[in-house]
């Protein structure tokens, strides 16, 4: 296919571009396969580049010859294009339209961009499971890398490498695969270093109405327990939703098959719920009326923070049971693909001091997220403004990004990221011209080579002036548990994302490079004194005359 | 009155104190006329709490002991209390605090416990203000001789050198008695005499009459502020007064009067001898009508609000539910777009405005302050914000002594209770939080002020206005708390360390969005806000200590 099928007026002259907190530009609209360019031509206003792929949805109006299109993006900005003549404006509204809903993963803006910048590291290679599990033979040799499903047709959503306990062979993992909810058997997700206890996902056991049990699968979660010791099965879903599931084949862990295992249920949303919800949201952010009460009980009715606050009280679940308890555990849901990792990741987060780094943080994204089978394709094909009927949508992995975020805010000094990093990350996982976050499983990014025919969102990033800007300056390695505090009254709206482009963060930018100012400050003062400290030393070495008495 | 009569057990041993963010601890505890003393003799700490008695706004007790035992002995009991101490029997005494702390005492002994809540409930609430402990309150680092207060008015006058072609000092107050609730002297247009100023006060409640609060330099427009006029039902009208608005703006086309009632209440208030000035007497004056809360409303907001905050149903819908229920967040919005539209009218429209309520005592003072911190560089100071509290609040007759009677936590029904100041130390903070650069104080100068208004050492915030502070020999018997907060080392921690000085006006966002919970406040004993502040104060040592660095490595590498 040829893009230039799509695009029926590639060029208008005379557009008038309204964008937020930014003066209007009048200038020239471009259509390319890929982006919507607008541009001045004179050097000191920016130009527009905007992604198709980050384009929701639009709305188009007229008032005579004159036309208006109303951009909404992935990011939650709303742009307006006024467009002189009736036939271009519906000529670029129709290119648009075509353009920013391509399904066609092969032909996304990724497999075509070049990287303007020297790529120092690349990061396809930066988190393999090779080198996780190096890490992790350090600490243990319980655990053994399996190839099982090398050529994915073990889990089709995992990756070629995972690891499992030990004592258990491949065919055993066969028949386990065959028992668990999209062949996601339990797989190690994280070893908790003070006492030796781990965290295992999987998809949820195969059951049915009838209570079919697999031996293989008990042996190999039992494998994990400390002789006498119990552990957790933490469910996402409340103990009706999980007993529903039972007439569709899927179910739980019983307690007759299972009784060193204690199960608990949590409420976690479902996609579905979960995009209705972000939809509300950003409706009532984007509300114009003045009215208080208005605004709260928007706030209120979408269950936006209600769903922050339920993730993050189950992954402390998960956490205490690890570091308090002392217990192993093992998380899933239905899939164990969206909620399940939203679980998974917080709680090591919360228990892991690595993760808390920028580095740190690339790799969770990548092995719990990535490599773990999230489904980015399906799950951030569209964003809040979408008139389109919702499929797979939902926004599981924008939930997990707030909830950092506000761990973040509760524990300001303890992460090495500041909050931008988490804006970063949430922009490029719905557009990006990074290869990072297209397709649905290692599986898919395999089949289409990505690594090979796009750049990964890590080598941009871990360069040293991209890290410069993502860095927190309050950052102090805090090598402790942080605990975050889930009262309602303790979650806030997350400001940086859902108010970005209602409000002017002018001033609070300002603050921000002020504190950044006065630390760099601090630290150059600080190595002045300690080198004036050494002067002194060496002078009182040399000349027994200032030792003074 | 000696207080030992309200003091039958002064001392407990092996009581146990919770408080909020520290592990429970065992000691002693203590009760002197004005503090609750709890000193921690336990191996490896010596913590002490002191608290102030007036800072407590309500206490809660409960007594376990042998109801049974205590029903055999009860004549017995009485007779020699202090030898029949029941093993077993203890009570509970939970202390809330007006700055929304919650303490709990577990104290061994059914009778001490009820002693010691009985000396509480008693002390806490003194009526006598001579009995107040500013006036014993002595630190070893002040003199009563130190300079009392930041400014007068008199000296604000001989500052303002470009007032004193049309506007003079009268002191026509000099005895509190043309009005009760100003200070001696206030700023009047020139044309306007004494003799005047004495009629008008007749016709303004209370004897508010009009004087002039704010003069900005930008375009010679001012604000002034007074209280309601007492046309009452027949319209009655007075010359005088409509001869002094007019001299306001002589030279100007029109002024406004912004009135903080919605015009149904002011068209109400005629029945009991208020008013509005009507269209026909003040020609050239224009009235905008903006409802504000006022009294009960904003108490039992604030107390809606607070028990809010301490629901620890840990559901979210709930939550935000009953925050919007409280309205406290609408107040907020309110009082900042009220005086978001003051300032408006004077450096946008350049015109003079006139702000009044019912008594020009609350609101009023609410919005006539914001105004100027959003337009007023000066204000924007520590000592400019502490000069114009104290021009605006102290001097200005805010009644500190009836509104902080009591907080959120009181049962007792309310009088004239009214968190109006706390309102204002909120919007305050809202400016803060939208333009962290240009304020020069710190979210820790307003939770101070916040606890100060309620419960303090200093007599700044003693008495209802100037005339009870003279009466009462305020400043010749207290410490004040504005120099105090001034000194050196309170100066450090109550600064801005971003402070950068901006003359530009700072228009706040008054979007709902926008506003936030000042959760440095409300949520101030719970241990998340305990983080945020441990970095605010990471960046504070950062600052004082780059001072010193600064100091101590310029003379070395010269």
């Amino acid at each position: 296919m040829e893009f230039a099928e799509l695009i029926k007026t590639p060029r208008v002259d005379g557009v008038v571009l309204h964008r937020p907190f930014m003066p209007t530009v009048e200038g020239t609209l471009c259509l390319t396969g890929h982006h919507l360019i607008l541009s001045s031509r004179q050097d000191n206003t920016e130009e527009l580049w905007l992604l198709h792929s980050n384009i929701d949805c639009i709305e188009k109006r007229f008032v005579g010859s004159l036309g208006t299109i109303i951009v909404k993006c992935k990011d939650l900005r709303v742009i307006q294009l006024d467009i002189p003549g009736l036939e271009e404006c519906l000529n670029i509204a129709n290119s648009i339209e075509a353009l920013s809903t391509l399904d066609i993963l092969s032909l996304m803006y990724p497999f075509f961009y070049r990287p303007m910048f020297e790529v120092i590291e690349d990061g396809w290679k930066s988190f393999l499971p090779l080198d996780a599990f190096k890490d992790l033979e350090t600490m243990t040799d319980e655990w053994r890398l399996s190839e099982v499903n090398k050529d994915f047709s073990v889990c089709p959503s995992y990756p070629p490498l995972v690891a499992v306990p030990k004592d258990i062979d491949d065919d055993t993992l066969r028949k386990v695969a065959s028992f668990r909810h999209g062949g996601r058997f339990p797989v190690l997700s994280y070893y908790h270093k003070k006492n030796g206890m781990v965290m295992m996902r999987s998809g949820q056991p195969l059951t049915g109405t009838n209570g079919r049990r697999c031996k293989e699968d008990e042996k190999l979660i039992n494998a994990t327990l400390r002789p006498g010791k119990r552990g957790y099965i933490i469910d996402t879903r409340t103990i009706n939703v999980a007993q529903q599931a039972k007439a569709r084949g899927g179910g739980i862990e019983s307690e007759a098959n299972y009784p060193q295992w204690r199960r608990i249920h949590k409420a976690v949303e479902r996609s579905n719920v979960l995009q209705e919800s972000l939809i509300k949201l950003v409706e009532a952010c984007n509300d114009q009326s003045h009215s208080m009460d208005r605004w709260l009980s928007k706030l209120e009715a979408s269950n936006w923070q209600t769903h922050v606050k339920e993730i993050l009280t189950t992954a402390c679940l998960a956490a205490q049971c690890i570091d308090r308890e002392g217990a192993s555990v093992l998380v899933h849901g239905t899939e164990g693909a969206d909620s399940t990792l939203q679980v998974t990741s917080l709680a090591q987060i919360i228990l892991d001091p690595a993760c808390r780094t920028i580095r740190g943080f690339q790799s969770l994204v990548e092995r719990e997220w990535l490599q773990a089978g999230h489904p980015f394709q399906q799950r951030c094909a569209q964003s809040a403004y979408s008139n389109s009927k919702p499929r797979q949508e939902a926004p599981v992995f924008l939930l997990f990004l707030d909830c950092v975020w506000q761990i973040l805010r509760q524990f300001p000094c303890s992460f090495e990221f500041s909050e931008s990093f988490l804006v970063l990350v949430f922009e490029h996982s719905y557009a990006s011209q990074f290869g990072t976050f297209l397709g649905n499983s290692t599986a898919e990014r395999a089949k289409l080579s990505l690594p090979e025919k796009a750049v990964s969102l890590w080598s941009w990033v871990n360069r040293p002036q991209e890290l410069e800007r993502l860095t927190n300056p309050l950052y102090e390695a805090n090598s402790l548990v942080i605990w975050p505090s889930v009262a309602p009254q303790s979650l806030l709206l997350w400001e940086g994302v859902f108010l970005r482009w209602n409000r002017s963060s002018k001033c609070l930018d300002e603050a921000y490079e002020e504190m950044v100012h006065i630390i760099e400050y601090n630290k150059e003062l600080q190595n002045k004194v300690n080198s004036l400290r050494r002067q002194l030393a060496q002078l009182e070495t040399e000349d027994p005359l200032l030792q003074t008495p | 009155m000696e207080f030992s009569e309200y003091i039958k057990t002064a001392n407990v041993e092996d009581v146990v104190l919770r408080q909020p963010l520290h592990p429970p601890g065992r000691g002693t505890l203590c009760i002197t006329g004005h503090h609750l003393l709890f000193s921690d003799r336990e191996e490896g700490s010596c913590r002490q709490v002191l608290l102030l008695l007036r800072n407590i706004d309500a206490i809660e007790k409960s007594v376990e002991n042998l109801l049974t035992c205590s029903g055999l002995f009860s004549n017995a009991g009485l007779s020699q209390s202090g030898v029949s101490r029941l093993s077993g029997s203890s009570g509970t005494i939970t202390i809330k605090c007006k700055d929304l702390r919650v303490l709990q005492l577990d104290i061994p002994g059914m009778e001490e416990c009820l002693n010691i809540a009985r000396s509480i409930e008693t002390l806490s609430c003194l009526d006598s203000m001579s009995e107040l402990y500013p006036f014993f309150y002595r630190p070893s680092n002040a003199s009563l001789w130190d300079q009392w207060g930041l400014s007068s008015l008199e000296r604000h006058y001989s500052q303002m050198k470009e007032l004193h072609d049309r506007w003079r000092l009268s002191t026509v107050n000099r005895d509190f008695s043309v009005c009760p609730s100003y200070p001696q002297a206030v700023i009047v247009p020139k044309s306007t005499d004494d003799d005047m100023l004495e009629k008008v006060a007749k016709f303004r409640q209370g004897g508010r009459f009009p004087v002039l609060c704010y003069y900005h330099k930008k375009n010679g427009m001012v604000i002034m502020r007074s209280s309601q006029p007492l046309t009452g039902a027949n319209r009655k009208r007075c010359r005088e007064d409509e001869q002094l608005l007019q001299a306001v703006i002589d030279g100007s086309d029109k002024g406004y009067i912004i009135d903080t009632r919605s015009s149904q209440q002011a068209l109400q208030a005629r029945m009991t001898g208020g008013g509005l000035e009507s269209k026909s007497c003040y020609s050239s004056w224009k009235r905008l009508q903006r409802q504000m809360e006022r009294g009960k409303a904003l108490q039992e907001s604030l107390i809606k609000l607070v028990e809010a905050c301490r629901d620890e149903s840990n559901n979210m819908d709930r939550w935000l539910s009953k925050l919007e229920n409280s309205k406290w967040l609408s107040h907020v919005q309110t009082a900042l777009s009220t005086a978001g539209l003051l300032a408006e009218c004077v450096e946008r429209d350049g015109h003079s405005v006139l702000v009044h309520g019912s008594e020009g005592t609350d609101s009023t003072l609410l919005i006539s302050t914001l105004a100027q911190l959003i337009m007023d560089p000066s204000c924007r100071t520590l000592e400019g914000f502490l000069t114009l509290l104290e021009r605006e609040w102290v001097q200005a007759g805010h009644p500190f002594q009836q509104r902080c009677a009591h907080s959120a936590h009181s049962h007792a029904r309310l009088q004239q209770e009214s968190p109006v100041f706390l309102l204002l130390l909120d919007c305050v903070w809202q400016l803060w939080r939208q333009f962290p650069l240009a304020l020069g104080f710190s979210e820790a100068l307003l939770l101070r002020l916040a606890t100060e208004a309620y419960a303090s050492d200093y007599g700044t915030f003693l008495g209802n206005n100037q005339q009870e502070r003279c009466t009462l020999g305020v400043k010749e018997n207290t410490h004040c708390l504005f120099q105090a907060l001034l000194r050196p080392r309170e100066r450090d921690c109550y600064s801005n360390p971003l402070y950068e000085h901006t003359e530009l006006a700072i228009w706040p966002s008054v979007h709902p969005q926008s506003l936030q919970l000042w959760r440095g406040f409300f949520l101030r004993w719970t241990p998340q806000t305990h983080h945020l502040e441990e970095a605010q104060e990471e960046i504070r040592n950062m600052v004082i200590e780059w001072g010193k660095l600064a100091l101590s490595s310029c003379p070395a590498s010269t």
